[in-house]
């Protein structure tokens, strides 16, 4: 069995009778505002695509430079011990 | 419709594109049908007044994706008010409703006024309960829309031939199950 019910109706559908719902006026109004919504919506995820992108820079400038603090380079001294045993670096 | 139509049609479509005012011209020529075709399917005349503004709109905010693809723009019209009401029954999970017309009924089986007794429109209905709902769907562009295959395959998204077979095989049984004539014999 189909997942519907069928019902019969006797009265025919008149023009004078879907007058009532029509407003393109109002369609248009809700055109205006779901088009300013996904204005806004498709601003806001620009943004926060930059925010990331920005985040995600610093994120791995920090790591580089932490990384550059570990791998410090061994110095080297010269020492020079002069004849009466003074050491100078 | 002939192609003179669906030319002229094509440049109101073009002209709202870049201007959405242009389109109440397109609003006022199919509202009636598409308000129809959902009440056909909600048997609920707020509900399908609330879908009907609501397959304006989205026409109207996915407007700039249309293509013509040789079908009149009541082609596309139709196929958002489907997904629609299919978006309104998987959201309140309620059993689909086809509200027709005993007129259309009898215009389609080719019975004599006599030989209509409640027993037989009862039959009838209890039938078409039975039949899976892509079906009746079907049946009910075929016959209450008078849409060709073409266009209803367009709009139920299906082949041509699957719109075709759906058709024969439910009109098929009707003819055997209760010995009656289909005026549609093609």
């Amino acid at each position: 069995m189909g997942k519907h019910e069928i019902r019969m109706r006797r009265q025919r559908l008149t023009a004078r009778g879907t007058d009532r719902f029509k407003n393109y006026g109002a369609v248009l109004k809700q055109h205006e505002e779901e088009k300013r919504m996904k204005k806004i919506v498709r601003v806001f995820t620009f943004f926060l695509l930059i925010l990331v992108v920005i985040i995600l820079i610093v994120i791995v400038n920090r790591w580089e430079k932490k990384a550059k603090e570990k791998k410090l380079p061994v110095t080297s001294y010269q020492l020079k011990v002069s004849a009466s045993g003074e050491v100078n670096g | 419709m002939s192609e003179a139509e669906i030319r002229k049609e094509q440049e109101v479509i073009e002209q709202s594109k870049k201007n959405p005012k242009a389109f109440g011209e397109i609003y006022e020529t199919y509202f009636d049908r598409i308000y129809n075709y959902l009440y056909r399917q909600t048997d609920d005349e707020e509900l399908a007044g609330d879908l009907c503004s609501q397959t304006f709109v989205n026409a109207l905010n996915h407007l700039g994706k249309y293509e013509f693809r040789g079908f009149p723009f009541s082609a596309w019209l139709y196929k958002i008010a489907g997904n629609e009401v299919n978006k309104h029954y998987r959201k309140n999970k309620g059993k689909k409703v086809f509200s027709i017309e005993e007129l259309k009924v009898k215009e389609l089986v080719e019975q004599s006024d006599e030989g209509w007794d409640e027993e037989l429109i009862t039959q009838v209905i209890n039938y078409m309960n039975e039949l899976p709902t892509d079906m009746v769907q079907v049946l009910e562009l075929r016959f209450f829309e008078d849409k060709d295959f073409k266009e209803i395959a367009f709009i139920l998204d299906m082949t041509e031939s699957g719109a075709k077979m759906r058709t024969y095989r439910a009109l098929d049984k009707l003819r055997t199950q209760f010995n009656i004539k289909v005026k549609y014999n093609g």
